[in-house]
């Protein structure tokens, strides 16, 4: 064989087509959850991906899955919560996928409305109880009418109140979260009563922990940052009266000293810690940041609220995680059987022991009710319970470079409500055109 | 007779300009010795940019099919507000740091480049940062950086520059001085090293000399030294320049590109392209754009730093 430049090119072309095909493999075949059978006597090994917040919820029902039968096997894998959707997508493009994913419900859509999951509406229709499910978690997991993901644990924001300190101020706490006016009256008060005692408390550069907590202000006024449906989505900012309205209020309290001024900077790894120690009147967060951190004396003296809109309404931030079960899985029936013992009533009553709420209204017994007082708010108001479903949810509201965060503080600590809004309105719209492309 | 005239009439010009063949090194023996490397290249470069342009040609998602879309990507970046600020804020960054990082390199150069007394010691001091590397080091600064608690804070306080409350990783232009000058202290060792290098290629005899005639220690620098090791000093700031140009770890531990964009990269912007917007194929189509600035960018540094006869 004689060796040529033309023939070393011509190899170095069929490497390089060789190697682009084997980057660019097809999608995964699609699961029947169609049939009669699905779901049935499952055996084996059923892989799960959970995220790495939500493992312990997981793992004590895989626990009690196992203490029960000896047919089916689960093995979670926890990925760090930042690298899920990238490996995820990783697992899906190289053809080998686990059964099921314990994923965040906000990301659901990305995988959806490409095509990775398969549709449960069938099987989820034939669950005992199937309409006392969260409509929040569902609307995230549903396109075209067909749903995608089984709502597993709830993981919501509340506005927590310090009753302790607010009937020192003479505050009642019903009558101060009827609307963004009244709140901020109270905390003029709550401020009041000492110097390091604050009406107020939000992380000002958690972008994340931001659009978890103060955005439900925004959707109690029925509305949204985004509208349209998915695919031809806009920005619903510059504007919007709810968001300038919900900004404004903000501004307000930092602009007269009733958030810790600590809050320019917090990134969201200090959140919680100024109210579990007692010096804060209203903090809006979620069940677990504060449930596990506070002393029990203060837990006594904590009431919840749904998080209430500029002139009333209430809403709170839908979040945790759908099972979703992967289109080309190796195990769809024994994954199934596995999910369907996740949400039964039974086994959703123990979540708040791992600081999750459940996704069921009918969890809420007298029993329950009793045991962890703080977790019901929310189980018994699920239809006031709301996310975005979107594509860009990630990019928009969790990134430290996002337009979100940068509205909230050219709004909140400068004070340029109206410029901040304007200004996200393009972002919010570049971002989402490009998401949609 | 005429024939054969004929024949030798065409065949000369061939045969002046081909070379004569070596009996020693025939031309398939050099090809064959080249081959491994010739195969590594390709298949490690080569196959992989290929795969690369393809994939800029297409829609790519992380997630789902693709499709060809031709020169699509390259036109919304040319369009794209974002990556157009990102490039401009590497460069910048770029523009700042260099200078520095090449002056208080070739300072500590200078301090170390003889054998006294100590010399090693302060080489090995004057190069840890580099060893230590700047992921440690950014997450060190995350610390230090921390508003009435971190070092940084109560340094300048205690010397009544500020009153140690400074947000310094929530402000854009705070957030970028504070990354420059600990990529200043951090990589100024390596070119620290380059250049101590080189100063020690230069003959004692050449230095006995300028003092002879009378040099200081500015003159000396500047005339000899200097002259001497430009080539090293092309190698530092081109290494320096690249390293500029795709700086992504110090940023994104101590900022996240932000607040909002204000210090995006322009490999921050890709990689959030392709792992969170999960496009791949724009996300390509912005690397092949990048590494076609950085090629001239460095092209025009070997013609400007080039020895001049």
């Amino acid at each position: 064989m004689t060796l040529t430049r033309r023939g070393l090119l011509g190899s170095a072309a069929a490497g390089a087509l060789a190697g682009l095909f084997a980057g660019c493999s097809g999608k995964l075949p699609e699961i029947d959850t169609g049939r009669a059978s699905f779901g049935r006597d499952g055996r084996g090994r059923v892989e799960v991906w959970c995220r790495a917040a939500t493992q312990t919820g997981i793992q004590g029902m895989v626990d009690r899955f196992h203490a029960q039968q000896d047919r089916i096997e689960v093995r979670v894998t926890a990925v760090p919560d930042e690298q899920f959707v990238t490996k995820l997508a990783t697992a899906i493009r190289g053809g080998r996928v686990p059964d099921l994913v314990d994923f965040d419900d906000i990301n659901s859509m990305l995988f959806i409305y490409r095509g990775a999951f398969a549709d449960l509406t069938d099987p989820i229709s034939t669950l005992p109880g199937a309409d006392e499910l969260s409509p929040g978690h569902l609307r995230l997991a549903t396109n075209n009418g067909r749903i995608y993901g089984l709502p597993f644990l709830a993981d919501n924001s509340v506005l927590f109140c310090n009753t302790g300190l607010l009937e020192r101020a003479g505050v009642d706490v019903d009558t101060a979260t009827r609307s963004l006016e009244d709140l901020l009256d109270a905390a003029r008060q709550v401020g009041g009563l000492a110097d390091d005692i604050h009406g107020w408390s939000y992380p000002g550069n958690g972008a994340g922990a931001l659009g978890f907590t103060v955005q439900p202000h925004i959707w109690a006024a029925d509305t949204d940052l985004i509208a349209g449906r998915v695919g031809r989505q806009r920005g619903n900012v510059a504007g919007n009266p709810a968001v300038r309205d919900t900004l404004r209020f903000l501004h307000t309290l930092w602009r007269e000293g009733l958030v810790p001024s600590s809050a320019f900077a917090d990134d969201g790894s200090r959140w919680g810690s100024d109210y579990v120690a007692g010096k804060v009147g209203f903090f809006p967060s979620a069940y677990d940041t504060v449930v596990s951190e506070a002393s029990p004396e203060l837990l006594e003296q904590t009431v919840i609220k749904l998080l209430p809109g500029p002139r009333g309404g209430r809403a709170f931030f839908d979040g945790g995680d759908n099972l979703c079960m992967l289109n080309g899985a190796a195990n769809p029936d024994a994954a199934w059987e596995f999910a369907a013992f996740c949400v039964a009533p039974e086994q959703q009553r123990r979540l708040p022991e791992g600081g999750y709420i459940p996704i069921r209204a009918d969890a809420a017994t007298d029993d329950f009710r009793q045991k962890h007082p703080l977790a019901v708010p929310t189980l018994d108001d699920l239809d006031a319970g709301y996310a975005p479903t979107s594509l860009a949810y990630n990019l928009i509201y969790n990134q430290s470079d996002g337009p979100w965060l940068a509205m909230f503080r050219r709004a909140v600590f400068d004070g340029e409500v109206e410029a901040a809004m304007e200004e996200a309105q393009i972002s919010y719209d570049r971002l989402l055109d490009q998401a949609q492309a | 007779m005429t024939a054969t005239l004929q024949t030798e009439t065409v065949r000369t010009p061939a045969t002046q300009t081909r070379r004569p063949r070596s009996l020693t090194h025939p031309p398939r023996t050099g090809l064959l010795l080249v081959l491994p490397a010739v195969a590594f290249v390709v298949v490690f470069v080569g196959v992989p940019l290929l795969v690369a342009i393809y994939i800029s040609l297409t829609n790519f998602p992380l997630i789902g099919d693709y499709r060809f879309i031709g020169l699509q990507n390259y036109l919304l970046i040319f369009t794209d507000p974002a990556f157009g600020r990102s490039i401009l804020y590497t460069l910048l960054y770029t523009a700042v740091v260099t200078g520095p990082i090449l002056v208080l390199g070739y300072l500590l150069a200078v301090m170390v480049r003889s054998n006294r007394r100590g010399a090693k010691l302060l080489r090995t001091v004057f190069f840890l940062p580099y060893v230590v590397g700047l992921t440690t080091l950014s997450f060190l600064m995350v610390l230090e950086a921390q508003p009435d608690s971190g070092a940084v804070n109560i340094v300048l306080a205690w010397l009544g520059i500020t009153d140690g409350s400074t947000a310094w990783l929530v402000d854009g232009v705070l957030g970028t001085i504070l990354i420059c000058a600990l990529v200043v202290w951090g990589v100024s060792g390596l070119t620290m090293m380059l250049l101590m290098s080189g100063m020690q290629q230069i003959p004692s005899e050449v230095y006995e000399s300028a003092e002879l005639d009378g040099a200081g220690w500015w003159r000396t620098e500047r005339n000899v030294t200097i002259p001497m090791i430009r080539r090293t000093i092309a190698l530092s700031v081109i290494i320096s320049v690249i390293g500029s140009m795709l700086a992504f770890t110090q940023f994104f531990i101590l900022t996240q590109g932000g607040p909002g964009s204000d210090t995006t990269t322009v490999v921050m912007a890709i990689y959030k392209r392709a792992f969170v917007q999960l496009q791949l194929g724009a996300a390509t189509a912005m690397s092949l754009v990048l590494v076609v600035i950085i090629g001239l960018i460095t092209a025009a540094q070997f013609w400007l730093l080039r020895e001049r006869e």
